[in-house]
């Protein structure tokens, strides 16, 4: 620490200090900022200083850690805080017992900072001068500087990037077939078509970041051989598409986009294409289709869109997150990318993480985290105290996993595994009051509403499923349609045109396997174990928790409810039509659904 | 030039043709719907669907537009492909349990019947093959009738399910539609052909000489525009229908050796 007794004796000292406090502060890599404001000092944050300290001390390895106390955030209540750098990882009420914890995970390492959305929530996205102060279209004066198409390309193949749209499809793979492919005029595009239902990452790539996006589209139209990109963004996504233009339109007046770009003879730009909501659109070819003005319908893939895409011409599509990975990639270097995640995936996912837990929204997390942890750790567990029962990982065609595999980790082959996906990345969390059998159904009626109807087996398959799926929730199956189900899937996943097709099944088939004793309480017992379809479980009061107000009673509209003062209510089946009414509205909890 | 293996047999065909083409030199059928050799492929009715050796693994592929690019062996009878195939047809015949052709093309492959309730509604039997979309507008340039509706809405209709008026009623729909669910209908009072259920109409030509419906005008037309022959006789005989264009060509072969004879005749 440079003693602040240093006496100024010129004008340029101040300048001097300055400069030799940003050398020194440059070597230590991780600095510890423990709140020492009135409220959290009060809270005990100067115990957590020096314990911070000592583990700084204790610890052998290279990175040099700072503990630092710095003054109030104003989050007194959510006190004591402390925040990590780099990255900014805000720690709030943090007790003596977190700090080991908090030390090994954030500041030596694990805890890996945001690359995806390393944007959002710092700058202006309508402002272009925050994204080039912090670094943006570095990664590009490189490529165009001193790199050649090829060693671009080998350096996202070391990163070991695989498309984050669902495929998993390496990045550098597709790059080179489509330089390769004949052809002087190629396109790169960008999908945006984001139709998860609950997924919002790319929306917040888009609308946080899109330089991030133009910028990785320039590096790999650089390394393709592409003069023309389009991006793909669906309607519903105004912000996004605003922000694109004002960042497109800036670009172009920066000489970052059009022609002879930074002064070389590369020359590219973008033309923004907005999509109708069609969820099949984000298919890829479905994609170029609806690009070509046609209706937005797949074509098969025997012929390679790198090899004849849009147009007919060699096409490289990625995915927003994979377009937004690249500059990233290239000022940090493969290597460095590949450090993080799994020996076959590589880098962050961004998930959108849903549904009964605590904290919902997106994270950014390394791949080959564990499930548990995503839910657990950053999504604070179930809500109300419930127990855990699925995660719904990689949208509508993705599966469920159930607890026992919540230990699993999340990389693009563990979660095939398991009958589930990686998609785009969304995740539905599910507690225990979930009926799959239900949530099969909701997704197989999701993609039944959303198939373009071009192929039999995706049209007619899907109808007949959900046609089962719906038998079942209303206590008609029979035991032979999980083996009809079965089939059918079996059938789709073989013979559907599109990739969407192939994966319907999944919902159903996932469910099958995980929890099949579900289907069959449906089916031998018409009972919903998790007592959500209605007419497969009763209502009941239960004598010890009913106080005998009579509020069920005058809200039952088929008078089923009987009872006096100070005597327990009774519900009479026979008359019961299961409304759930006194359900709703018993202010003891007595009315139970069994 | 690549070699195709199909279920044992060997054949060589030109890069790019497909395993339908291979199977039909060698004399393997493969059923298919939504194909036809004069249109480009839609590979939408998944009937055709045969298995290609990937080395480890074998993956089902719609046979009519796979394209032959290396040395590949395929299985047509193998029990997936068949299953695959089967499962597909029992499919369509629960959307379109009334139709003739479908029973016949599944007996064929062995189905007797569907497993399957009727869960979604066909017009007249259309298992939506697409054939008559893509041959309006690929042969015949008009883009008349076209795909409406999404998923299980999908249909075929002309735009805004109005009648059409760029059909010309030509009748090329309904002669290629495999399930007979395209009709043509003659109104002679009215000297129209509708197409049905498409409820395009078209204007009728009707012979010069005895009234009879030939054909649309708007097809006569567009054919005498295309055919380099302004021989007005042959123009003329265009207009009339084939009764009475025997009736006229034999009037005129009838005059015509009078006259010579008569000629000769003259010289006696």
């Amino acid at each position: 620490m440079i003693r602040a007794s240093t006496k100024f004796i010129s004008a340029n000292d101040i300048e001097r200090f300055v400069q030799e406090f940003h050398d020194r502060a440059d070597s230590a890599s991780k600095v510890v900022r423990i709140c020492i404001g009135t409220g959290c000092a009060a809270k005990g944050s100067r115990r957590l200083y020096e314990l911070f300290c000592e583990a700084a001390k204790r610890s052998d390895q290279d990175i040099r850690v700072e503990a630092k106390c710095v003054g109030c955030h104003g989050f007194c209540e959510r006190g004591p805080i402390v925040v990590v750098e780099p990255g900014e990882v805000f720690y709030q009420q943090v007790e003596e017992p977190d700090v080991a914890e908090i030390f090994r995970e954030t500041v030596l390492g694990g805890r890996v900072e945001r690359i995806v959305l390393i944007g959002n929530g710092r700058f202006d996205p309508t402002q272009i001068s925050d994204y080039i102060v912090e670094g943006g279209y570095s990664a590009l004066a490189k490529v165009i500087s001193s790199m050649t198409p090829e060693e671009v390309i080998s350096e996202v193949e070391i990163a070991g990037l695989r498309g984050r749209g669902g495929g998993g499809f390496p990045t550098a793979r597709k790059w080179r077939s489509c330089r390769e492919a004949k052809g002087s005029l190629k396109y790169v595009i960008c999908n945006g078509d984001e139709g998860d239902p609950g997924a919002f990452m790319d929306r917040s790539i888009m609308e946080g970041n899109p330089h991030s996006v133009i910028e990785g589209m320039l590096i790999g139209a650089y390394a393709i051989g592409s003069e023309q990109g389009y991006i793909y963004v669906r309607n519903e996504y105004p912000m996004a598409v605003e922000h694109l233009k004002t960042a497109i339109s800036q670009a172009r007046d920066m000489g970052l986009l059009g022609k002879n770009i930074l002064g070389s003879s590369f020359s590219f730009d973008i033309r923004i294409n907005r999509g109708g909501g069609a969820f099949v659109c984000g298919e890829s070819t479905a994609l170029m289709a609806s690009l070509e003005g046609r209706t937005g319908e797949p074509r098969a893939k025997y012929v390679h869109t790198v090899e004849s895409g849009l147009r007919g011409k060699p096409t490289n599509l990625n995915n927003v997150e994979t377009w937004a990975n690249i500059p990233q990639i290239i000022k940090r270097g493969g290597e460095w990318f590949a450090g993080i995640g799994t020996e076959k995936s590589k880098g962050t996912k961004v998930f959108s993480l849903v549904g009964n837990v605590v904290n919902t929204g997106l994270v950014e997390v390394p791949m080959g985290i564990t499930l548990r942890r995503i839910i657990d750790e950053i999504g604070g567990g179930i809500r109300d105290g419930k127990r855990f029962k699925a995660v719904q990982t990689g949208g509508p065609s993705g599966g469920c996993i159930p607890a026992e595999h919540l230990d699993a980790r999340v990389d693009f082959d563990e979660l095939t595994k398991l009958g589930s996906m990686m998609g785009s990345g969304g995740m539905i969390v599910m507690d225990e009051n979930t009926c799959m059998v239900k949530v099969a159904k909701y997704f197989t009626d999701f993609l039944h509403k959303e198939s373009c109807g071009k192929c039999t087996p995706c049209r007619e398959g899907l109808s007949q499923m959900l046609h089962i799926l719906d038998r079942i929730t209303k206590g008609e199956g029979e035991v032979d349609e999980m083996e009809k189900l079965e089939r059918l899937a079996e059938l789709l996943e073989g013979t559907a045109l599109c990739a969407l097709g192939k994966t319907a099944a999944n919902p159903v088939l996932s469910t099958l396997r995980f929890f099949r004793e579900e289907y069959e309480a449906h089916i031998l017992d018409r009972h919903c174990p998790a007592k959500e379809c209605r007419g497969l479980f009763r209502y009941q009061i239960d004598p010890e928790a009913c106080k005998a107000c009579g509020i069920c009673l005058k809200n039952c509209t088929v008078n089923a409810i009987t009872g006096e003062k100070k005597v327990p209510h009774v519900i009479n089946q026979e008359k019961c039509t299961l409304c759930g009414a006194c359900w709703e509205k018993c202010p003891f909890t007595a009315v139970k659904k069994v | 030039m690549p070699t195709v293996t199909i279920d044992g047999k060997r054949i060589k065909v030109k890069k790019d043709a497909t395993i339908l083409d291979a199977a039909n030199k060698v004399g393997i059928w493969i059923p298919t719907l939504c194909h036809h050799r004069a249109l480009s492929s839609d590979a939408s009715c998944r009937i055709c669907m045969v298995e290609v050796d990937r080395g480890e693994w074998r993956q089902l592929v719609t046979a009519c537009n796979y394209p032959v690019r290396r040395d590949i062996t395929v299985y047509v009878s193998s029990e997936r492909a068949k299953q695959a195939r089967r499962g597909v047809m029992e499919l369509l015949l629960a959307r379109a349990p009334e139709s003739r052709e479908l029973k016949e093309l599944a007996e064929r492959m062995d189905v007797m019947q569907t497993h399957y309730p009727t869960v979604t509604e066909s017009q007249r039997n259309c298992i939506l093959c697409g054939l008559c979309v893509r041959v309006c507008e690929e042969i015949i340039g008009q883009a008349a009738i076209g795909f409406v509706g999404r998923g299980v809405d999908r249909a075929v209709a002309a735009p805004f399910r109005q009648p059409s008026e760029d059909c010309i009623g030509c009748g090329v729909c309904a002669a290629i539609c495999p399930v007979g669910t395209i009709k043509i209908r003659i109104h002679p009072d009215q000297q129209e052909v509708e197409i049905s259920p498409f409820k395009s109409r078209a204007k009728l030509m009707v012979c010069r000489e005895c009234g009879t419906p030939i054909v649309s005008s708007e097809v006569s037309k567009q054919v005498l525009s295309k055919i380099q022959i302004n021989w007005e006789e042959f123009r003329e005989s265009l207009q009339l229908c084939p009764k009475c264009k025997r009736l006229h060509t034999a009037g005129k072969l009838t005059s015509t050796i009078a006259n010579k004879t008569g000629d000769r005749e003259g010289v006696y």
